[in-house]
């Protein structure tokens, strides 16, 4: 491995790293904009400047390879001077309207500028005129006179979706980003080029126009939408989440997350969240206190004989739930009956090539782990025979989080209210769940952002996540609902108990219906 | 004074066809070629001192060895893209003589050892793709193209390209971005062409002029070409002489020869009763010459360079003192900023830059700031590009504001009107 020192400081780099490389992992800043870890090397934006030891000419950092003893700086008056240039080149024709910009606060311009440039401008020339609130596709806008034409979200469209609908067209000062012949920017990781575009050309219509990003803070999470697992951050603020992005884990998802894992932030938010326990039948609901519901559930369950519950799981849960609830059915209460509800069972195993995969269950493995573990089984005939012949008097069912993925939901529904009780836990509240006829309990349970835990992805690797942000704070992690039910307490810290939805702070959002 | 090496037939309208040029020695030299040792080809080439007739001046030899060693695919593109402001010669070349530069790269391709290659013609020379495509078509009829040339087991293929307009697509990557079907953008390097060039395959670029020089080298021996011109700067040269000289056109002289016997001797000199004020010696992206620097200076590599110009492409731009400096200055940003091709910055913003306070100087509304202004962004624009083209326009924009500064200033402060210029209408 190649010693070089950055600025003076000596360090140790893989072999065939390039001087940017170094340059981050020494952990010293430098200006670029066009370089990206996850795209191929343009050298356009010519800001990662740096001056190499006999070397008579300024190299890009990002295309020039590490050599043994090469000693490289951007500390010299003269990088100084030509990434101060860089910068002001990059701005004399950028429209400066951060004040209506999606992007400002997390602009590469703007943060770039403070830190390297501080000059004062010289450019008095009438600025070149070109379209803005450009419509790209269902997903994305762009604004032409903000692009720096950096081309990394070119790249990402030739490189990694392959799916080639934007080029830059025109050329010099009129060049232009554009898609081809009128094809629009539609594929399942077009949000990906906002994420890299380093200035408010490309912005998300989902996004835009909706909060000021330094108004929100960020949890990491791990998206919940399929079985990959992309480490993602979720942002939000006291009115609910607003938007995930990508965090970067080289083991599975590199730089990227799809359309789909952004909007599972969606219904974390929906009005339809289930907001207090509901208990009762078809015309006869009765809205009741989490707690009261989920115990008088816990008390139907251990009056009912074990052999006549039937215990059904979604892959929707973490590791820890799964194995509070599976010790207290199997051991407590020595239920033999468990089944896995898979959706889509025929497109368990389709794959995009990229990140997105049919399995739409964040823990398929670790409920099949959960599974082995136990030593459970069970045939999903049997469910349905042991229903229809009235052999399981009480079924309850770890319902899914994320409703839209279960295309079987309304007929599974009926199926299950056929016996004669029916606990559901739920994040959402449900419209064919109403209309059941035997009794049932709805019991509120939190979303992924809510809480702490493990996902085991495809690979079978286990990735923990912490509780961002709560939304609806009366919801019970399975855990909690487990040992409500076993007639045990729970630390309601400040939780409201009673009946009802928030009334302040934790404001459920009705924006964007899935 | 003239040295009619590469132009001895170019006044016989029969060198365009086969039939001429074989009457006058064409592909006897081929002949002779093909039996010799291909690195023979290269070292006698090397021997030459033969420098790249576009514009950098690199040694041809060199740039040939650069090619790897193995047998791997390679190409030759013949770049006649002939794009730069005041250069013609490529293309009285290609009209005149399309054998002599078909004979000198199947020969080339010999010593490189190169089985394709591909003459990329600027669109607008309509002309020289008829008559160049033409030649090809003969070339191969007689033999000379196609399997086993000439019984020497050698292969060769050769096609035309035409480009679309772009001044971009001379320079070298440019041209195989082009070539490849892409859009006419220079590549970053490394990797250089000559590892990784056209289709990712060892590629040499070579103007018209230096690959049918090479004919002339393998003729005659590296040291009777060497007795043209001077010790670095071997050779003969073609010369696009323009501007206010009496007899504007292509001609050939030695490396060497002193500009003011081009301009007086050789083109006829002045219009009578008009004064020297300028010359640009290399094409408009060479910075200008003052008449004094003019009548001082030998046209070749070095002397030029040492003059703080460049020997370019040789187009001679002959400026007299009824020309306004300011105005020819924005013509010529009004040129790169329409060229750039627009993916490296400085030089994307910085030719549209220059063009804006050029065209604002010429029309009346210049601010005695705008000089240094114009100075400190050309600075900028200089050396931080993939390709040369920022720096083509920035050093005539320095040298024209350095070298006739006073004439700005007064254009600035009267609001039109160069220091001796014609009327600015």
């Amino acid at each position: 491995m190649p010693k070089i020192k950055v600025n003076g400081q000596e360090i140790e780099v893989p072999e065939k790293s390039t001087v940017i490389q170094a340059f981050k992992q020494a952990g010293v800043d430098i200006c670029h904009y066009c370089w990206h870890p996850g795209l191929s090397i343009a050298g356009v934006c010519r800001l990662c400047m740096v001056q190499v030891e006999g070397m008579p000419k300024l190299q890009i950092a990002c295309n020039t390879e590490v050599k043994e003893g090469m000693s490289v700086n951007n500390t010299s008056d003269v990088v100084k001077e030509t990434v101060k240039w860089g910068l002001d080149f990059h701005l004399i024709n950028h429209p400066l309207d951060c004040p209506i910009c999606d992007q400002a606060g997390e602009c590469g311009l703007q943060d770039q500028y403070m830190q390297f440039g501080s000059y004062d401008p010289e450019m008095a020339e009438p600025k070149v005129k070109k379209s803005k609130a450009v419509d790209l596709g269902p997903t994305v806008m762009l604004d032409k006179e903000r692009c720096i034409l950096c081309s990394r979200c070119v790249r990402f469209t030739d490189e990694v979706s392959k799916t080639n609908e934007l080029g830059i067209f025109n050329r010099g000062d009129r060049s232009e980003i554009g898609t081809v012949q009128g094809k629009p920017l539609d594929n399942n990781y077009s949000l990906n080029t906002v994420d890299i575009c380093p200035v408010g050309a490309l912005t998300s219509k989902d996004f835009r126009f909706r909060q000021r990003v330094w108004y929100l803070k960020e949890a990491d999470s791990i998206c919940p939408g399929c079985s990959t697992g992309c480490s993602v951050k979720v942002h939000y603020n006291e009115e609910g989440v607003w938007r995930v992005k990508p965090r970067v884990n080289p083991e599975v998802n590199g730089h990227w997350m799809c359309d789909v894992g952004r909007n599972t932030y969606k219904y974390v938010n929906l009005k339809s969240r289930l907001l207090s326990g509901k208990v009762g039948k078809r015309d006869l609901w009765q809205e009741v206190s989490v707690e009261d519901a989920v115990r008088s559930a816990g008390l139907k369950l251990r009056e009912t004989s074990p052999d006549a519950i039937a215990v059904v799981y979604t892959g929707q849960y973490t590791n820890e739930e799964y194995a509070s609830a599976f010790k207290f059915f199997k051991e407590e209460l020595k239920v033999k009956n468990v089944f896995h509800w898979l959706n889509n069972p025929e497109k368990v195993n389709e794959f995009d090539g990229l990140l997105f995969r049919g399995d739409r269950n964040p823990n398929t493995k670790g409920l099949e782990n959960a599974f082995a573990s136990f030593g459970a089984k069970g045939s999903w005939d049997n469910l349905q025979a042991g229903i229809n012949g009235r052999k399981f008097k009480t079924v309850i069912v770890f319902g899914p989080e994320d409703q839209s993925v279960f295309p079987d939901l309304d007929e599974k529904i009926k199926m299950f209210s056929q016996a004669e009780n029916l606990i559901w836990l739920t994040a959402c509240a449900n419209k064919s769940l109403d209309s059941v006829g035997g009794e049932t309990w709805q019991i509120p349970v939190k979303t992924y952002i809510e809480k702490a835990g493990s996902f085991t992805n495809f690979q079978g690797k286990v990735q923990d996540f912490k509780a961002g942000t709560t939304i609806v704070p009366q919801a019970l992690s399975v855990s909690e609902a487990v040992e409500l039910m076993a007639g045990r307490e729970i630390n309601w810290n400040l939780r409201p108990r009673g009946v009802g939805g928030p009334k302040t702070n934790y404001a459920v959002s009705d924006r964007g219906e899935l | 004074m003239q040295v009619k090496l590469l132009s001895e037939h170019y006044d016989k309208p029969e060198f365009q066809t086969l039939g001429g040029y074989e009457r006058h020695g064409g592909y006897v030299v081929l002949a002779k070629a093909l039996k010799m040792d291909p690195n023979a080809i290269i070292e006698e080439v090397k021997a030459s001192g033969l420098r790249g007739r576009g514009g950098a001046g690199f040694p041809t030899g060199t740039k040939w060895s650069f090619l790897p060693k193995n047998g791997e695919p390679r190409y030759l593109l013949c770049n006649a893209d002939e794009g730069e402001p005041g250069t013609f010669k490529d293309r009285v070349m290609m009209e005149k003589a399309p054998h002599q530069l078909i004979e000198g790269m199947i020969m080339s391709s010999f010593a490189i050892g190169c089985k394709k290659s591909y003459i990329y013609i600027r669109g607008e020379y309509t002309d020289s793709l008829r008559i160049v495509g033409k030649a090809i078509q003969e070339a191969y009829k007689a033999g000379y193209l196609g399997k086993n040339i000439l019984g020497s087991g050698f292969d060769h293929d050769m096609d035309v390209y035409s480009g679309a307009g772009a001044y971009i697509c001379g320079e070298e990557t440019g041209m195989i971005s082009s070539l490849e079907g892409l859009k006419g953008q220079p590549k970053l390097k490394p990797p250089f062409p000559a590892v990784q060039g056209y289709l990712r395959k060892p590629t040499i670029v070579n103007n018209v002029e230096t690959l049918a020089a090479v004919k002339y080298i393998i003729r005659d021996g590296a040291a009777s070409y060497r007795k043209h011109g001077t010790e670095k700067s071997a050779g003969t040269k073609l010369f696009s002489v323009s501007g206010n000289v009496q007899r504007p056109g292509t001609y050939e002289v030695p490396l060497g020869l002193p500009l003011k016997v081009l301009i007086n001797d050789i083109c006829g000199g002045l219009k009578p009763g008009r004064k020297l004020k300028a010359v640009i010696p290399g094409g408009s992206s060479a910075p200008i010459l003052t008449a004094d620097e003019a009548n001082k200076v030998t046209m070749d590599y070095e002397a030029l360079a040492q003059m703080g110009s460049m020997l370019g492409s040789g187009a001679v731009i002959v400026i007299d003192d009824s020309n306004c400096m300011v105005d020819m200055l924005s013509t010529i940003m009004h040129f790169y900023h329409h060229e750039s091709c627009g993916q490296c910055t400085p030089c994307r913003e910085g030719t549209g830059w220059l063009n804006k306070i050029t065209h604002r100087i010429a029309h009346g509304h210049g601010e005695s700031k705008d000089i240094e202004l114009i100075k400190k962004v050309s600075e900028q624009m200089m050396g931080k590009t993939i390709c040369a083209l920022s720096d083509a326009a920035a050093m005539p924009a320095i040298s024209f504001v350095t070298k006739f500064r006073d004439e700005f200033e007064t254009y600035i402060k009267k609001g039109q009107l160069g220091a001796g210029g014609a009327a600015h209408a």
